[in-house]
């Protein structure tokens, strides 16, 4: 009997190994592939009249999530034109009578759209508040406002009438009747102040806001990020993406023609107003996405560049030393300023071609 | 008589063991989507789409009557009565890190899984 028994103990003991090692493997295999989940910290809420989505990692994830959200709002509270109290509300307030004294932040972001404003020869214009307010798109109002109406308030909208005064603190629009509005740039802007609130706390992170997004550090298996740009015409499914960029730092944006709209006596009138008109934009553009090393720039830039055009979008870019994805009403794909390989084309209705 | 201590037997199932963990891992796993509804960032539902068999009608009701569709694999917005209709044309969703909203109500769907292909959306 016990030499029969004998040999059976080792055997067991060699099979439970295996199965240990197999499962040890296993978890090996696991923590490699999905171990840095488990300081990923993903959150939404709604800040900017937008959706704000980040995905933070570090050991501390949720807490800079946290500060970030918490930045987004006092950003808000500052330079949205809607929020009783901030400083742009006050400025407008105080259109044609007195400068305003306003916290720094809002004046560094005053003074980018200025330069941006500058530079694209008034494409992009932060003084539109009086003409998008006529269309009001997006709201409870959106119309075709009254030609009458549009040409009166037309003469209300002209950035070299903001004026900034660094050394005072402090900022003025020359006459009654203006307005500023930051929501072209507030996104970006908002994205800025995420990546800086990872940055403190020294975690990694991406955050969108609507369609702007900032990225912050390294992703934790150190491949690139990726971002997937929207596909303007994919019918009903909308969220398509029509390429990915690959990228390891920056800011993003975009802006489009199919982002708010409205159909008014069959023609549909899109958001982006071009400055000199009072009218959408007709550039022949459908969307530009521009990468760029600041946020507010970055969102500026692009509003700029679908009122520009192609041609004088892709000068702007490049003085900014920014990058650029411009799409066209043929579906056609320029790349500007970023690298072959950092942009794959994922749908066949779209072709990449050189710039003219 | 000399018994070894690993028969034929005991090897052919040890390598059984370890061809089924391969295949296991390595198998294409459904993505198993699960579409996460908030609203103003507080969790309203968690539904897993891989396991829906049939088209399902959810009525989150509100000011904005939102209506959304959930089927096998996706979900969308069905009805909003918000001005911009923005998430109703956003369609259908398929793939985990997708998301659409209505942000006049204030709600938004996402869908989690493990598929996640992108880190964010620009556009």
């Amino acid at each position: 009997m016990p030499q029969f028994i004998r040999p059976r103990i080792p055997k067991l003991v060699v099979f439970l190994g295996a199965i240990l090692i197999v499962i040890i493997a296993v978890l090996v295999w696991l923590w490699s592939v999905y171990g840095y989940r488990v300081n990923q910290y993903s959150c939404t809420n709604y800040a900017m009249g937008a959706y704000v989505q980040q995905t933070v990692y570090g050991t501390n994830a949720e807490d800079a999530a946290a500060d970030a959200a918490k930045a987004i709002g006092q950003l808000e509270n500052l330079i949205s034109w809607r929020i009783e109290g901030s400083d742009i509300q006050k400025l407008n307030a105080e259109a044609g009578t007195n400068w305003e004294e306003m916290d720094e932040q809002t004046l560094s972001i005053l003074a980018k759209c200025l330069e941006v404003a500058e530079r694209s020869n008034g494409a992009f214009d932060p003084t539109i508040l009086p003409v998008s307010a006529l269309w009001d798109f997006g709201g409870d109002n959106q119309q075709v406002p009254e030609e009458s109406m549009l040409e009166e308030f037309m003469g209300y909208v002209n950035y070299q009438d903001l004026r900034i005064d660094e050394e005072e603190g402090s900022a003025s629009l020359k006459y009654h009747y203006m307005g500023v509005d930051l929501g072209a740039v507030g996104k970006g802007a908002a994205c800025q102040e995420a990546v800086e609130a990872y940055a403190e706390a020294g975690a990694s992170g991406i955050v969108s806001v609507g369609g702007s997004v900032g990225i912050c550090g390294e992703k934790p298996d150190g491949s690139l990020w990726n971002i997937a740009v929207r596909d303007p015409n994919s019918g009903e499914e909308k969220t398509a993406a029509l390429g990915t960029l690959s990228l390891e730092s920056g800011y993003i944006s975009t802006s489009g023609s199919y982002e708010k709209y409205f159909t008014e006596d069959g023609v549909t009138y899109h958001h982006l107003l071009d400055p000199k008109t009072g009218y959408p934009a007709e550039s022949g553009l459908v969307s530009v996405t521009v990468i760029c090393d600041d946020g507010t720039l970055s969102d500026a830039l692009s509003t700029a560049c679908f009122v520009l055009g192609l041609e004088q979008g892709v000068e702007l870019l490049e003085s900014y030393g920014a990058g650029g994805v411009f799409i066209d009403q043929e579906n056609h794909i320029f790349l500007s300023g970023i690298a072959q390989d950092a942009f794959e084309l994922m749908s066949e209705e779209y072709t990449i071609e050189e710039l003219p | 008589m000399k018994q070894s201590v690993i028969k034929k037997a005991d090897v052919v199932l040890i390598a059984a063991l370890l061809a089924a963990v391969v295949v296991w891992l390595v198998w294409p796993r459904p993505d198993g989507c699960i579409a996460v509804i908030e609203q103003d960032g507080e969790e309203l539902q968690r539904i897993d789409l891989s396991s829906l068999v049939e088209e399902k009608e959810i009525d989150l009701g509100g000011s904005y009557e939102v209506r959304l569709l959930a089927g096998p694999g996706y979900i969308e917005f069905l009805s909003s009565l918000c001005p911009d209709q923005v998430c109703v044309r956003t369609g259908r969703l398929t793939k985990a890190g997708e998301a659409a909203v209505c942000l006049p109500a204030k709600i938004s769907v996402r869908l989690e899984g493990e598929t996640v292909g992108y880190d964010a959306y620009t556009g």
